[in-house]
């Protein structure tokens, strides 16, 4: 069954521990600035959103890539940006709708989250539960079962 | 190793000038970093007789030598200068994210020095420095300043530390809050940045730290992760906060209630984390940077008179000082008084403190509703504690007398209240009742800040998880001694958390990493460093540099002029008991204490007569030049 990454933000507690997994795994290195998941934070009110690439049935970045550079592998399918083919022309980036496409820092090619091929390293470091790699269903049975509880008034 | 350290940045306000150096590598190897350069930073840069307040005071920001890496519970800041509370050595710490930003901006250390002519606030956008107008600010709450500088610049995920209304005002505890509701509170860290001028320091930092030995590191860094989430105490920590456990503390009477008059009360439940957690306050858990816990609470009043309150908090410390220690037993009086503490911006344990004192006055006559400007400062009076909050921040009439801690306070009303006001250096006692917790007395008693926790946190003596009382058993040789009225063997348990918080503190780590939980032992940590450093050092050798860094702590102080009569206990915890625990060893009696000093300080190789460490002390831990220095005013051991 196909799995995503689905994104619990009343369980982040705000760590940051996926962008520094995130960034050692691509790029050997600690720093959120080169992550694919990024944490936006609401610091007066303890709020903690990660935001990453929610893999879109029509993904406007790849359909708008205008050297094919954004495309997907399909045994994922996995996020694949062709560095070779990139242009840096950012139209990607515009084109996200989540704000989870950016351009890398250093060499200015776009950077996607690619589920690090199966196994994503963000999801093994969050302790909180807050990220998580399961088939949609599941999330989707989840979040039903959450929504009828709120309502059960036992 | 100059990424993982990061570089000095030092920022002269009177000048408007900003420089940064690298640190130098013999520094790093010899104080680690965090607290430990810090150490090494104000000593160079102070002398005896520098005025805390004074222009020339530096006040020194140390990020932890890893943080900013995936080390688990890595995070926190230290901040270190001559305290404007006690006007001795000064470390306090805070957690949150802003100490990793720094680092991300390739800056390990921030060193601010001078005095501005009107408030300004730094804004560090990378490598670039700029001395911003703070005049628009000054006066906003520690809520509204982060927004508004986030505002101004432009960017909302950038770090901000920021003085609230105390702070402006030299409020003797006045605290540094990072990250919004974090905060570097002991000793008045606050009012050395209000002296300044300095409303806050605003941060973006968008580079990368690399590990000397990146595979390496990694994985010594999931053998800690996967450690701390096996100790026993996690769970309860990240499901109910430090205040998980007040109920624990409680039983073994060791809770500081009505002012250090009581060492236990029948119902807690209300002031504990589960009550935080099952009522419904508990909105959220909050983690510092790369914390796998998140004991960090966030919690909302959205009923009741206190409606619409919002906030960081509470921690045990706080219910204990705001709480029990006023007799308030009122969960959303108390959170609303940490709410106004932390917008306002001070300590909630020194606040807390001197509010209990007052209260004691107040009942025993020594001041009365006029002195209070009518107000009914009873035991119990969740909102006559909030209204003194409020009047102590913004130092409004008998608010200004308490603003100026405790020990002035006393010697300004008189008579006997000193032997009620709980201070020894002149800080406020953190909520441990140490007269039944004999190295937390001890601990308190030698720290060079004053009677707190967060130097040597001795939580394994209570024996409360399995993991400290091996930990007791390795340190003593036998797990009886996990048992904290006892007075034998606390030199031993004293030294060893001494050595292993300088190093937990010096690397960024928290307490709740290697001394109250124990994941993140002295050898990760020396595997841990030999990784991001590409030096090699051994378990022995790293706490040795602890064992350097809390050395060097205790010079400053005798520099200062301090000697043995120092390291003493509040008056009360010396010669009072409670009727809680009745027992004859439940006191901090001073012949006890004593005894207790000299082991220490045979230990340690300092003279028990001044203690005053040793030239041959120094020596064998490589400050021979700081021996020197003491030697040419005549104050070596």
């Amino acid at each position: 069954m196909e799995k995503f990454l689905v994104v619990y933000p009343d369980l982040c507690t705000g760590c940051r521990q996926c962008e520094l997994a995130c960034s050692y795994h691509h790029e050997g290195v600690y720093s959120p600035s080169l992550s694919r998941i990024r944490l936006v934070k609401f610091e007066d009110r303890c709020l903690n959103v990660p935001v990453v690439c929610s893999y879109c049935e029509k993904p406007p970045c790849e359909a708008l890539c205008p050297t094919g550079a954004m495309s997907t592998v399909p045994e994922g399918p996995y996020a694949l940006v062709r560095e070779d083919r990139c242009i840096g022309c950012k139209e990607c980036v515009h084109a996200c709708p989540l704000g989870a496409v950016q351009l890398h820092p250093g060499s200015g090619v776009a950077m996607r989250c690619d589920l690090c091929r199966g196994d994503p390293a963000c999801v093994k470091v969050c302790a909180a539960g807050a990220i998580r790699y399961e088939p949609l269903d599941a999330a989707v049975r989840e979040k039903r079962r959450a929504r009828a509880t709120s309502l059960n008034p036992l | 190793m100059r990424e993982i350290a990061g570089d000095i940045l030092y920022v002269d306000l009177s000048e408007r000038r900003a420089w940064r150096e690298p640190v130098p590598h013999e520094d790093i190897l010899k104080f680690l970093g965090g607290r430990g350069l810090n150490a090494h930073l104000l000593w160079k840069l102070t002398g005896p007789d520098t005025d805390p307040l004074g222009p020339e005071s530096p006040l020194v920001f140390g990020t932890g030598l890893l943080s900013g890496t995936e080390a688990p519970c890595s995070g926190r800041t230290t901040v270190t200068c001559r305290s404007p509370a006690t006007g001795w050595y000064l470390k306090t710490s805070g957690g949150g994210h802003w100490g990793g930003e720094l680092k991300f901006a390739g800056i390990g250390y921030l060193v601010i020095k001078g005095k501005a002519d009107h408030p300004v606030y730094l804004w560090i956008d990378d490598g670039r420095v700029e001395f911003r107008d703070a005049r628009p600010i000054w006066g906003a709450d520690v809520r509204q300043t982060d927004l508004a500088i986030k505002k101004e610049v432009g960017d909302g995920d950038i770090q901000v530390a920021v003085i609230g209304p105390a702070g402006e005002r030299l409020v003797k505890f006045a605290g540094i809050m990072f990250s919004v509701y974090n905060t570097a509170a002991r000793g008045g860290a606050g009012a050395a940045m209000g002296a300044k001028n300095l409303k806050a320091v605003a941060v973006r930092g968008t580079g990368a730290l690399r590990a000397a030995q990146p595979a390496r590191f990694h994985q010594a860094a999931a053998v800690c992760r996967r450690a701390l989430l096996a100790d026993s105490g996690g769970e309860g920590l990240a499901r109910y906060g430090t205040s998980g456990s007040v109920e624990a503390v409680n039983e073994l009477r060791a809770w500081a209630a009505y002012n250090f008059q009581r060492s236990r009360l029948d119902d807690v439940y209300a002031v504990s984390g589960q009550c935080l957690a099952e009522r419904g306050y508990l909105k959220r858990r909050v983690a510092c940077l790369a914390c796998v816990f998140g004991c960090h609470r966030y919690t909302e009043l959205t009923r009741g008179e206190f409606a619409g309150c919002y906030t960081g908090g509470p921690e045990l410390e706080t219910v204990g000082a705001l709480g029990s220690g006023c007799g308030v037993s009122d969960p959303e009086a108390i959170i609303k008084a940490n709410e106004l503490c932390n917008v306002l911006g001070m300590d909630t344990i020194s606040c807390g403190s001197v509010i209990a004192w007052a209260m004691e006055c107040y009942e025993k006559g020594l001041i009365s509703a006029r002195d209070l400007d009518g107000l009914d400062l009873r035991w119990g009076d969740g909102r006559a504690v909030i209204e003194m909050v409020r009047r102590i921040a913004y130092r409004q009439g008998f608010g200004d007398v308490l603003a100026e801690g405790v020990r002035a306070a006393a010697r300004h009303v008189g008579g006997d209240s000193y032997r009620w006001a709980m201070e020894a250096k002149g800080l406020e006692q953190s909520r441990v009742d140490t007269r039944s917790a004999k190295a937390y007395a001890l601990a308190f008693a030698v720290n060079p800040r004053g009677p707190d926790h967060l130097h040597t946190e001795t939580f394994a003596e209570f024996g409360l998880s399995p993991e400290g009382r091996a930990l007791i058993a390795r340190i003593t040789g036998d797990e009886k001694y996990a048992n904290p009225y006892l007075a034998e063997k606390r030199a031993e348990i004293v030294r060893w958390h001494e050595d292993c918080y300088a190093v937990t503190d010096a690397l960024g780590f928290c307490a709740f990493s290697s001394t109250a939980l124990y994941g993140v032992t002295p050898a990760r940590m020396a595997e841990l460093f030999s990784a991001a450093t590409g030096h090699e050092i051994s378990e022995e050798e790293i706490m040795r540099a602890g064992r350097r860094i809390v050395t060097l702590e205790k010079c400053f102080n005798v520099r200062a002029g301090a000697v043995r009569a120092d390291d003493s206990l509040p008056w009360r915890l010396m010669h009072e008991r409670t009727p809680d625990r009745p027992d004859a060893d439940a006191i901090n009696a001073p012949e006890e204490l004593s005894r207790m000093l000299d082991e220490y300080y045979s230990l340690h190789g300092w003279d028990p007569e001044t203690s005053w460490p040793t030239s041959q002390t120094l020596e064998s831990l490589d400050l021979g030049d700081v021996g020197r220095q003491l030697a040419a005013v005549g104050k070596l051991g």
